[in-house]
């Protein structure tokens, strides 16, 4: 373990700003937070959950893939030396999981060239960050377990600074950083991290609603009632630290000259899914939803990384944001009810 | 809008008429949904059976064009039964006597014969909208698009005043508006009857302060051309020169056919735009424009709020923002537009709408925009218009007569045609069509037809039809769908291998010069 006085964060990330491209928490005019590169003048150490997971470092939103000209073919790769300051450890789970299931058999070669040049430090959460956090439940937070070259717990006056890989050493190598004392920071520590999680409530109705959906004992008509609701716009899987789907598509600008690229994609999209016949085997919109969900809490179930519950993280974004309130709190919740609340009557005249 | 978009949230009774919310404002839809499940009510007035009829609890399913009928037939169950605004009708009105005399003659027997919709759901609706706390009405293109779009929309002015449901907040006439800007457009004065903040050509003093103010002598005082004029002019040689920024009347016009040979006719044709459009294509010169993420400036939006968005890219090649073609198309004509930023614009609106004087520049970069009307850089901005007086002092009745569309179907022409947009396509599909998902989730023109009828032509789900009016033929697959009542069918304009205006009628509201998008006869076929 490792000291480093808050008064020296800036320094610290001036050092590191030389040697990598460095994306931290920074504020937007009308006060967001995104992960944005460094600037003295925008970057914060006050910061919630950004709106948006840390996932377009290594999977843009849009990005080509090949270009050819003349018929040359030429891969588009980025080995750019990155550093992420300050991800929370929901989302550090969120990019092992990702990473996971990019190479898992097939390596994805964008993807995982990004990742391999790419540095994690995570700051862990010292309460929720907002009311729809859950990572207690998901097994995802409120600290990271690893995966994470640096890990650093607010203290107060200073940061206490986890080394998690060998890759963290260059980062360490700095006299702004000194030795901790091994015996009085574990207490501290374990103080810290008993009351952080302590203040962060499990929500039963995860667990309840994965047997539930593994059991097929759930309600399947609370699929039409969301499905009856959605307005289909895919946020909840662009915000989500989790789905890494794409689309993929071409620029031909003359027979031999061109380009291809991928963009984020969302399996809530009737096309998504729909074969070249013109059948559908997720033909409306509750079964959309059902696939969407069940992906996250029974197809990755007992995943093979630091514990975790589910392909859930528990960040509680899709909450946050869903305009008609789809997200996954809502959804297990009303598996678990086994009730809808939609209101109105339903005589059609 | 009258009202704003955080009001939904709080209306008791929404009247949802001529606008498919959730695929075209998505997320003022959401915020219905999320009412209704709060406890509010929906009264939906469609033909078709969208994503909102599942919250409605009355979903009333108009013939197409019989939107005043319905609506005076609503007025006068209230007037009837006594529900209407008694206080607000003789403290903020005038002409109640005349809506009463004209409302009376469309008793719920005679608006089931015209519209279609059983008396007693009329009943039902008028009870509820008019015993609401609060109710909204909110409308779209649904409402406009007709020839008779302008009594359609005082219809509706007709009913909130009846009942009180203006000048205070979830309550209003609110329309919502098809585009990101087409507000704030209309606010800068791109109409031919006014300058910015719609203060009238023809007015002498008007017309003396913008001479002043920007230098000039001569002005001219009349009204000019709306597009629909601006066409037949082209057609018959009067006009000569177009200058197209922004809009693709190929694709958008009604009877395309007819428009071709309007802008064929021209002697020069300009079009201004970010991809080379349908009209483009026809243009003598192109000038490229950037895209909302290559330039800065304001946007106005349905609720009236202006709001700053900044640059965040450049322009690819050699396009530029549209002021900078503009000022420099000034300067080579003459005339110097010395504006060295969309601010220097914004200062000069500030100085010459009354209604934006204090939406500043300074105070846009600050929060999330400001709604007009604003006068002076102390004031909030409005969220509700009309609260304590109509700006003209009372507000006026003005009754209607129920017209039928101006293209009835016949023995041949059997079906009525309703066009309009889908939720994955904008408009002419300029953009949309080259977004990959987009494209992906609509890649193709549908034509939507009810299961009895398309049983009686034998077309099945994705059949080849051809859809035939007296202007043009389009083919396109068919889609059986109870979405349409029988002997509608429904298209969109937004695909250009069967555009749907090829068929429209050029017949357009006396008033607002708006055409008739919403319903011409046609006849369907199966392709052999």
């Amino acid at each position: 373990m490792k000291i480093l006085e808050k008064k020296s964060l800036l320094d610290i990330l001036k050092t590191w700003a030389r040697e990598y491209h460095l994306l931290c928490p920074s504020k937007t005019g009308p006060g967001d937070i995104i992960f944005d590169t460094f600037n003295e003048n925008t970057f914060t150490a006050d910061y919630k959950k950004p709106h948006l997971p840390p996932k377009s470092s290594f999977l843009p939103h849009t990005q080509k893939i090949f270009e050819v000209e003349n018929s040359e073919y030429r891969m588009v790769e980025s080995h750019e030396k990155k550093l992420l300051f300050g991800i929370r450890a929901c989302d550090m789970m969120g990019i092992r999981q990702s990473t996971s299931f990019m190479t898992r058999d097939l390596v994805d070669p964008y993807y995982s060239r990004r990742i391999d040049s790419t540095l994690c430090v995570v700051m862990a959460c010292r309460g929720p960050q907002s009311e729809t956090c859950f990572c207690t439940t998901t097994r995802s937070g409120p600290w990271a377990e690893s995966g994470f070259e640096l890990q650093f717990f607010d203290m107060g006056d200073f940061f206490l600074v986890e080394s998690g890989s060998e890759r963290a050493d260059a980062l360490l190598d700095n006299s702004l950083f000194s030795e901790a004392d091994e015996i009085s920071t574990k207490d501290q520590l374990d103080a810290w991290k008993k009351s952080s999680s302590e203040s962060i409530p499990e929500i039963p109705q995860v667990n309840q609603a994965m047997s539930m959906l593994k059991d097929r004992t759930s309600n399947e008509e609370i699929w039409d009632y969301f499905g009856s609701k959605c307005i289909i716009c895919g946020g909840c899987a662009f915000v989500c630290p989790t789905c890494t789907c794409f689309n993929v598509y071409d620029h031909i600008s003359s027979p031999a000259n061109g380009s291809r690229s991928r963009s984020w994609d969302a399996c809530l999209y009737a096309g998504f899914t729909k074969e070249a016949s013109g059948h559908n085997p997720r033909g409306d919109q509750g079964l959309r939803l059902k696939r969407r969900h069940e992906h996250k809490l029974l197809y990755f179930n007992e995943t093979d990384i630091q514990d975790a519950l589910c392909g859930c993280v528990g960040c509680g974004r899709c909450s946050d944001f869903c305009p008609v309130h789809i997200g996954t709190l809502e959804v297990v919740r009303t598996i678990v009810d086994g009730r809808t609340a939609k209101a109105g009557s339903t005589d059609k005249s | 809008m009258t009202n704003s978009i955080n009001e939904v949230e709080k209306a008791d009774v929404f009247f949802v008429i001529g606008s498919n919310t959730t695929a075209q404002h998505p997320l003022i839809g959401s915020r219905l949904i999320n009412a209704i499940e709060e406890g509010a009510r929906l009264i939906l007035v469609d033909p078709r059976e969208i994503q909102l009829a599942e919250f409605a609890e009355l979903h009333l399913r108009q013939n197409i064009g019989t939107d005043v009928a319905v609506l005076n037939g609503i007025m006068n169950i209230i007037i009837e039964e006594n529900l209407f605004d008694k206080k607000f009708v003789e403290t903020r009105t005038e002409g109640f006597d005349e809506l009463k005399s004209v409302v009376s003659r469309y008793t719920p027997r005679v608006v089931e014969m015209i519209s279609g919709i059983r008396a007693h759901d009329l009943e039902e609706a008028a009870r509820i909208y008019a015993q609401a706390d609060a109710a909204m009405i909110l409308y779209a293109m649904g409402i406009t698009q007709h020839t008779t779009g302008t009594d359609n929309v005082k219809s509706c002015a007709n009913l909130a005043m009846l009942t009180g449901n203006m000048g205070k907040p979830s309550t209003g006439v609110n329309p919502l508006r098809g585009q990101n800007n087409v507000q704030g457009a209309c606010d800068m004065g791109c109409l031919p009857v006014v300058y910015s903040g719609y203060q009238k050509v023809i007015d002498e003093s008007v017309k003396n302060k913008f001479e002043q103010a920007w230098g000039v002598e001569g002005l001219d005082d009349t009204a000019g051309l709306t597009i629909t004029d601006m066409m037949d002019s082209a057609q018959k040689g009067d006009l000569k020169f177009l200058y197209v920024m922004g809009e693709n009347p190929m694709m958008s016009d009604p009877d395309s056919t007819s428009i071709e040979q309007a802008l064929s006719n021209l002697d020069f044709l300009v079009v201004q735009d970010i991809f080379l459009s349908e009209t483009a294509e026809l243009a003598d010169v192109v000038l490229p424009a950037a895209s909302f993420a290559e330039k800065s400036g304001t946007y106005t939006n349905t609720e009236r709020r202006v709001q700053f968005s900044e640059k965040a890219i450049e322009p690819p090649g050699q396009a530029r923002a549209d002021w900078e073609i503009i000022c420099d198309i000034c300067y080579l004509s003459g005339y110097e537009m010395n504006y060295r930023s969309p601010d220097d614009i914004l200062v000069e609106i500030n100085e010459l709408t009354p209604s934006y004087a204090g939406i500043t520049p300074e105070r846009l970069k600050e929060g999330f925009g400001l709604q007009w009307p604003c006068p002076n850089v102390e004031h909030p901005g409005t969220p509700y218009l009309h609260k304590d007086q109509f700006t003209k002092g009372l507000g006026t009745f003005f009754p209607c007569e129920f017209k039928p569309v101006s293209e009835v179907p016949d023995d041949e022409y059997d079906f009525l045609l309703t066009t309009g947009r889908i939720y994955y396509h904008f408009h002419t599909g300029t953009m949309t069509r080259r977004t990959s998902i987009l494209d992906r989730e609509a890649p193709s023109p549908l034509v939507e037809i009810n299961p009895a009828d398309a049983q009686r032509l034998g077309i099945k789900n994705d059949d080849l039809v051809e859809l035939t009016s007296r202007r043009g033929s389009i083919r396109l697959k068919a889609e059986v769908t109870q979405r349409v009542p029988r002997r509608v069918v429904f298209s969109t304009f937004h695909f250009h291998e069967a555009s749907v205006n090829l068929l429209t009628n050029p017949v357009h509201d006396p008033v607002a010069k708006i055409p008739e998008y919403k319903g011409c006869a046609v006849k369907i076929r199966r392709c052999a």
